[in-house]
């Protein structure tokens, strides 16, 4: 429960920020700054879900389709 | 491009200005010394060899249609000890053997379609994949959907995906019929117990990103995951203390059962991401994740990666990634297991561990595609190398590879 509160306050304190214009995201839209993993790190997070119990929220596989766990 | 009454011309971007096409490859060294198939005693030694084709096609100025083509070869020593007795030469769990499961072939294939809205506010998308190696197939579909609101800065989304997996169930050479028991009269059939040879899981996600400022952006993603059917792994050993170890060979421990574990098993992952523009050289990336299942299992994840620009053209890639777990409740170390326990492994995958990887990477960058083949301008050339460390022995080392190319 402690986790779901702490969650609710993070969605509330991003939501909340100043909008951004779309002539004002020169640095957001930097390549680097992109919130997914470049495509060449499939290989490092398709080891670490064979290698590892935990898989999901990382844009990678988060069970099934393979023999990992 | 629309014309409206008054000749105002107004203009929507294409969601993908043209085909592009991503080129991957990469190489997988490990070693350890607590392979799952011998009990958690033995090498681990794996290498792979993996390579991936995705193709992105903009079929309209709204959608895209992607597919992903991928292939992997790995030889592996703790598979070959499946039946270690193919060589001729005697069993040791720390040797290889040459049978014919100590390489396998994995063939993977996605096809994804996308679809944005004319504002570019709604973004819908599905997909179908299928995937084959020699003991283990799988068929996959699912769709998502993606909501930007606050003029582009923030984002929800929600994705589906359920995979229907079949195992070919192997078992270790000493447990097939007639085969391997040094006693018959000890012979038990390990199959009592598996009920089924499918795997079905069905995940749930849910995303949230948010601008915070010009300079930094995050995201929340959760995912839920349920998984039925067969989760264990057939031919992996378990030895018992309440049992005579039975030793062939170079100290080869013949199993007194197969792995067994529970018929279902519930995920849960929350994943937070913040990266912030330091300035025309230094971005910050960061990455938290929490995990939990009903087997027993908690674990954090925590990686930080400092992109660092020499010029237009390259970008160097230093990460660190720190990851921690705790064990299963049906994790055994060898020998330590009972034959009246109801669930057992010597997996380490899934006992307790820490793990660090350090990764370095560096890309190569050019928006004006100077260099040309067949048609396609270069856009970019992508290459890493990391290294991973666990507490529990296991380390491994991979490079790999990728290059981007645009049609012209």
């Amino acid at each position: 429960m402690k986790k779901l509160i702490v969650l609710v306050i993070a969605l509330g304190f991003l939501s909340s920020c100043a909008v951004v214009k779309e002539y004002e995201k020169v640095n957001i839209n930097d390549p680097d700054m992109a919130l997914g993993d470049k495509t060449i790190k499939r290989f490092e997070t398709s080891a670490q879900a064979y290698r590892e119990a935990a898989s999901g929220a990382n844009g990678g596989k988060t069970g099934g389709g393979c023999g990992c766990n | 491009m629309a014309y409206s009454q008054d000749t105002i011309v107004s203009y929507k971007k294409r969601v993908l200005e043209s085909v592009e096409i991503d080129l991957l490859a990469s190489y997988y060294s490990q070693d350890g010394d607590n392979a799952a198939v011998t009990g958690g005693i033995g090498t681990e030694e794996l290498t792979d060899l993996a390579s991936s084709i995705v193709v992105s096609i903009p079929l309209n100025d709204d959608a895209i249609l992607k597919i992903d083509a991928n292939v992997s070869a790995y030889t592996s020593a703790s598979s070959s000890n499946v039946s270690p007795f193919d060589s001729g030469q005697p069993a040791d769990p720390f040797v290889a053997d040459s049978g014919a499961s100590a390489n396998d072939l994995w063939l993977n294939g996605v096809v994804s379609y996308s679809h944005s809205s004319d504002d570019r506010n709604n973004i819908w998308g599905a997909n179908v994949s299928v995937s084959q190696e020699y003991d283990y197939s799988s068929f996959g579909f699912g769709g998502n959907y993606s909501y930007l609101l606050n003029q582009k800065n923030t984002e929800l989304s929600i994705r589906a995906n359920v995979f229907l997996d079949s195992w070919k169930i192997i078992y270790p050479f000493e447990l097939r019929a007639g085969q391997g028991a040094p006693n018959p009269e000890d012979y038990f059939d390990p199959s009592a117990g598996l009920e089924t040879n499918k795997r079905n899981s069905y995940a749930l996600g849910f995303g949230f990103s948010q601008i915070v400022s010009k300079k930094a952006q995050g995201s929340l993603s959760l995912d839920l995951v349920q998984q039925e059917g067969l989760l264990s792994t057939p031919f992996q050993r378990v030895f018992f203390k309440d049992r005579n170890a039975i030793i062939i060979g170079n100290g080869f421990q013949l199993a007194d059962d197969i792995e067994r574990l529970p018929a279902t098993r519930f995920k849960i992952a929350i994943g937070g991401r913040l990266n912030y523009y330091i300035n025309e050289m230094f971005v910050l990336r960061s990455y938290l994740r929490y995990y939990q299942d009903n087997w027993g299992i908690t674990s954090y994840t925590a990686s930080l990666e400092v992109p660092i620009k020499l010029g237009d053209y390259f970008t160097l890639y230093p990460s660190y990634r720190y990851y921690t777990q705790t064990k299963a409740d049906y994790f055994y170390k060898a020998n330590d297991a009972l034959s009246t326990d109801a669930f057992y492994t010597s997996d380490y995958d899934l006992s307790s561990f820490n793990a660090g990887e350090f990764g370095f990477g560096v890309s190569y960058t050019d928006i004006f595609t100077k260099v040309k083949l067949l048609g396609y301008g270069l856009k970019s050339i992508n290459a890493k190398a990391s290294y991973y460390n666990r507490s529990s022995s296991l380390s491994y080392f991979m490079v790999s590879g990728g290059l981007t190319f645009v049609q012209d």
